[in-house]
């Protein structure tokens, strides 16, 4: 039973006008922000969080390894017994052998925490909202899995700081506190990551996967707030929301170009070979991005706006990183 | 380079003023369009390199206002009119004169004399320099401006289009004071004549004209001059039997060689006579029909080669008339018995004559003359027009002197004077007439005395009250007129002129001349259906129609107060031997100056530069259009 269906058993949430726009949106809006997250996009949603079960089956039991040594069953390494340690796991074998006192390390197996990021800067909401809207719903797809997978899911919005925090959570019931989070996301203000990345960290004492999904438009660089989240041992995955109207801009003549965060202006004449350079110019930052990402193991991957969510999903399973 | 249009010091005023505007647009035009992008530091990126190319963007920008300001100065450089030195010379000024005489539609250079003209004079127009002006007049019996005094060829174009053939002679002498008084004052004055040189002598009632120093060019036209003519015809009705008529006409061969001819005469569309004549070189031959009756309202002559060719101006081959129209006039005499009365009435079959005594006067009904035979009752209604003869008693509409009687035989009383232009009496000879009693006639300040003896006047027309009146100051039977022819014609003359039927009625109008035609007492305005079929309102002047005629044909003429419109047709022709006479002449002389050849025409010697720089103007715009649309200079 996927999760509309167990919702639409209930009689709240009967399938006529949909159980999420009946709980969270209303009746009677339609906009785009009550469309984000509908009827379609949580059959979807089921279908990814089954086809993750039976991709990753077998091999991991849905559960994840940290790298934290604790109680598990499976040997890990050796350290050396000080005062106060369990007797029970000391290498008997090794003090007759070597006459030393060391404690037997096994591998810890709990949950995952998933943390995702989420760019809420102005760039984000830049022209039509798409990017704001894809990164919401890649957002809300990857949380579903995580929380299908029995992970702990917390999500943060971040531009300069950190704007909003959806707790810690887990199980897949929770979806809708998700859906209600990421539906109150606006976009708005500056992105700074280095800053919001580094407050992220110090928040979070417990360590994991740390997905951010930005367009990494950040005028001070979007590396350092990659390298706050390496520093602080979280595993950062990068999720490059992209559109392909920010590569070609439509332009013509005599313009005043503006930041849409920062307001710098610049006088330029637009011309067919200047939007080529463009171009280039924004294909050279995008393999940067890529390059930077390769260069210090960080997953990354690219979301276009223009393909659905559901199939970039797919490929973000293919690639690996997300779910190990 | 002179600028011959608006001074120096209003262009640069301009150019100014434009100038400033235009650089205030550009420096508007500098402030951008804001557009939000999502990440500036892309841009930056490729500005750095492209600030390497700003030094020649901002020379783009400047050619841009560089271009702009020259666009402006060719405009105002256009505005000034500049000329060239070579087109400093001053221009001439040309006054064409255009024959459309009767001759110019002579057919001997194809398609005629004056499509020919027309063409050469087409070319003349195109072929103007620079500053040249000319004046199109057409002209044929009068002098008709075609167009002003331009340099313009579309509107010389327009006015060749206009120049229209007439059936008149030209009156040169008039043509030629238009142009010398259109020059009077002008630099470089030229009078350039089209025509085929039929044109007569260059002198009017004031004397031989004068060019006023004006150069005088001539464009012969025609080739030779091969035709034959009716230079006269006239129809008249008989006096005595309106019923019949006689014609005469004239034939003329106004070439050099003997032809023969066909002459046919045609009443009301059909042929009365033919005949076929032999006319040798420059003949004329008067034809003669007498006492010819059957048409009873237009006559026709049609002139045609025997071989059934044509001659070289068809113009003049047919000849108009028009019969005047006949109707029955209500005569009521009012006698005590008067054989000589009664038989001269009885004369004219058109006359309704009822005769009554003057104890039963007034008859029943209406009549159109009243006789007056030696009484004078009071004038009923319906009585008509009034002739009295013999008046006496007090209701006369006039005084009488005391009677004289015939009783120095020195001097015999009778009609001492006479108006002999009067209709009354134009028909009749009273001279002769011997009176034994009179009583004289003091006529009214109006009235009109037609004949009188020493001792008063004796036949006097008046009008009182609208109506018209005749009185003979004695009785016929105390006279020998009844005895003379001129008793009869007298009366119904008289009669006629009350019914307004002219016996001395124009059969047709010469073309060419100002025409007065008969209209109906009272009317101020009437109009005129020419040949063509066109409608022209036409003034009336002292009870005559007046318009001067180029076309020969049949023309009706209608007049009168609204409800009573009376509708009269007559004819006119083309009846000139001279303008018959087609024979090109070669060579024009007015007065000792002799005409010259036209020159300095030649197609494509006009240079007005304001021209040429309209055109780099539309020429730099529509580059600057497309580089622009193509992205190239932004």
């Amino acid at each position: 039973m996927g999760i509309l269906d167990l919702f639409s058993s209930l009689p709240l949430f009967s399938r006529r006008g949909g159980p999420i726009s009946r709980r969270f949106g209303g009746a009677a809006r339609a906009s785009a922000e009550e469309d984000l997250f509908d009827d379609e996009f949580q059959r979807k949603l089921e279908t990814l969080a089954v086809v993750s079960k039976r991709v990753f089956s077998g091999a991991m039991r849905a559960e994840r390894r940290t790298r934290k040594t604790g109680s598990g069953v499976e040997f890990a390494d050796h350290r050396d017994y000080v005062p106060g340690d369990d007797f029970r796991y000391l290498d008997w074998h090794v003090w007759q052998r070597m006459g030393r006192l060391l404690i037997r390390l096994y591998e810890e197996e709990e949950d995952l925490s998933i943390y995702l990021i989420v760019d809420q800067s102005a760039s984000m909401g830049f022209g039509d909202g798409e990017k704001l809207r894809h990164a919401k719903r890649l957002t809300a797809a990857l949380a579903y899995v995580g929380l299908a997978n029995l992970d702990r899911v917390t999500i943060v919005s971040a531009n300069d700081a950190i704007e909003g925090r959806m707790p810690e959570t887990r199980g897949k019931s929770r979806i809708f506190r998700v859906f209600r989070f990421l539906k109150d996301l606006r976009p708005g203000g500056e992105t700074d990551l280095e800053t919001a990345l580094r407050t992220f960290a110090a928040q979070h004492k417990r360590r994991g996967l740390a997905v951010l999904v930005s367009d990494l438009y950040d005028h001070k660089g979007f590396e350092k707030g990659i390298n706050a989240l390496r520093f602080a041992k979280f595993e950062p995955f990068v999720l490059h929301v992209v559109d392909e109207k920010d590569r070609r801009p439509e332009l013509r003549g005599d313009v005043r170009v503006y930041d849409c965060e920062t307001g710098d202006e610049r006088e330029v004449t637009v011309t067919p070979r200047l939007l080529e350079k463009y171009e280039k110019a924004y294909d050279d930052w995008l393999a940067s991005v890529a390059r930077f990402c390769a260069s210090k193991q960080v997953d990354y991957f690219r979301a276009d706006v223009n393909i659905p969510f559901d199939e970039l999903i797919l490929r973000v399973f293919r690639k690996g990183g997300f779910l190990r | 380079m002179t600028f011959a249009g608006l001074p120096l010091a209003t262009l640069l005023g301009a150019f100014a003023a434009f100038g400033a505007a235009v650089t205030l647009l550009y420096i508007l035009k500098l402030k951008r369009r804001p557009v939000a992008v999502p990440f500036s530091r892309i841009w930056e990126r490729i500005l750095r390199d492209k600030e390497a190319t700003s030094l020649f963007s901002q020379l783009k920008r400047l050619l841009s206002l560089l271009l702009q300001l020259a666009l402006i100065a060719l405009v105002i450089g256009a505005l000034g009119d500049p000329r060239t030195a070579a087109n400093l010379v001053e221009g001439r000024n040309l006054v064409v004169l255009v024959d459309a005489s009767a001759s110019m539609q002579a057919t001997d250079v194809a398609p005629s004399r004056l499509e020919a003209g027309k063409k050469r004079i087409l070319e003349l127009a195109r072929g103007l320099g620079g500053s040249d002006r000319m004046l199109i007049a057409q002209m044929d019996a009068g002098t008709t401006p075609l167009s002003t005094l331009t340099g313009d060829v579309a509107e010389l174009e327009a006015a060749i289009t206009k120049v229209e053939p007439t059936e008149a002679r030209a009156d040169f002498a008039r043509g030629l004071r238009f142009a010398s008084d259109a020059l009077r004052g002008l630099g470089k004055p030229e009078i350039v004549v089209v025509s085929d040189g039929v044109l007569g002598e260059a002198k009017d009632q004031f004397g031989p004209v004068d060019l006023g120093g004006a150069k005088l060019s001539f464009v012969p036209l025609g080739e030779r001059g091969n035709n034959a003519a009716i230079s006269s015809f006239s129809v008249r009705r008989y006096p005595l039997d309106k019923s019949r008529y006689e014609v005469m006409l004239e034939i003329v061969n106004a070439g050099a060689d003997p032809i023969d001819v066909e002459l046919s005469l045609w009443g009301d569309g059909q042929v009365t006579d033919v005949q076929r004549l032999r006319l040798g070189a420059n003949e004329r031959l008067p034809r003669f029909y007498p006492n010819l009756s059957g048409a009873s309202k237009t006559l026709e002559a049609r002139l045609a080669l025997a071989d059934g060719g044509r001659d070289d101006l068809p113009a003049d081959d047919r000849a108009y008339a028009l019969l005047p129209e006949r109707r029955r006039a209500k005569v009521q005499v009012v006698t005590p018995g008067n054989m000589y009365l009664e038989a001269a009435l009885l004369l004219d079959e058109y006359l309704e004559v009822t005769t009554v005594s003057p104890t039963k006067y007034p008859a029943e009904g209406r009549f159109d003359v009243t006789i007056f035979d030696a009484v004078a009752p009071k004038v009923a209604e319906g009585s008509g027009s009034l002739l009295y003869l013999g008046p006496t008693g007090g209701d006369l509409p006039f005084e009488l002197e005391k009677p004289v009687k015939d009783d120095d035989p020195e001097v015999p009383l009778g009609f001492d004077d006479i108006d002999e232009k009067h209709p009354l009496v134009r028909w009749a000879n009273l001279v002769d007439v011997n009176v034994a009693l009179a009583q004289p006639i003091r006529p009214g300040k109006d009235d009109r005395v037609v004949g009188k003896s020493f001792k008063g006047p004796l036949l006097v027309e008046g009008r009182r009250d609208g109506r018209k009146f005749v009185a003979l100051g004695f009785d016929v039977r105390s006279s020998d007129l009844p005895l003379r022819i001129a008793w009869p014609l007298f009366l119904l003359g008289a009669i006629d002129l009350f019914v307004e039927e002219d016996t001395s009625y124009i059969s047709s109008f010469p073309t060419g001349e100002v025409w007065r035609i008969p209209a109906p007492s009272g009317a101020t305005s009437a109009t005129l259906s020419v040949p063509s079929g066109a409608k022209v309102p036409i003034p009336v002047d002292e009870g005559r129609a007046v318009y001067l005629g180029r076309r020969s044909g049949f023309y009706e003429l209608e007049a009168g107060p609204e409800g009573n419109r009376v509708v009269s047709g007559f004819a006119a022709n083309l009846v000139d031997a001279a303008e018959s006479d087609v024979e090109p002449v070669k060579e024009l002389k007015v007065g000792e100056v002799m005409a010259g050849e036209v020159g300095g025409f030649t197609v494509g010697v006009r240079r007005e530069v304001w021209g040429y720089l309209i055109a780099l103007v539309v020429a730099l715009s529509a580059i600057e259009w497309l580089l622009y649309h193509r992205r190239v200079t932004v």
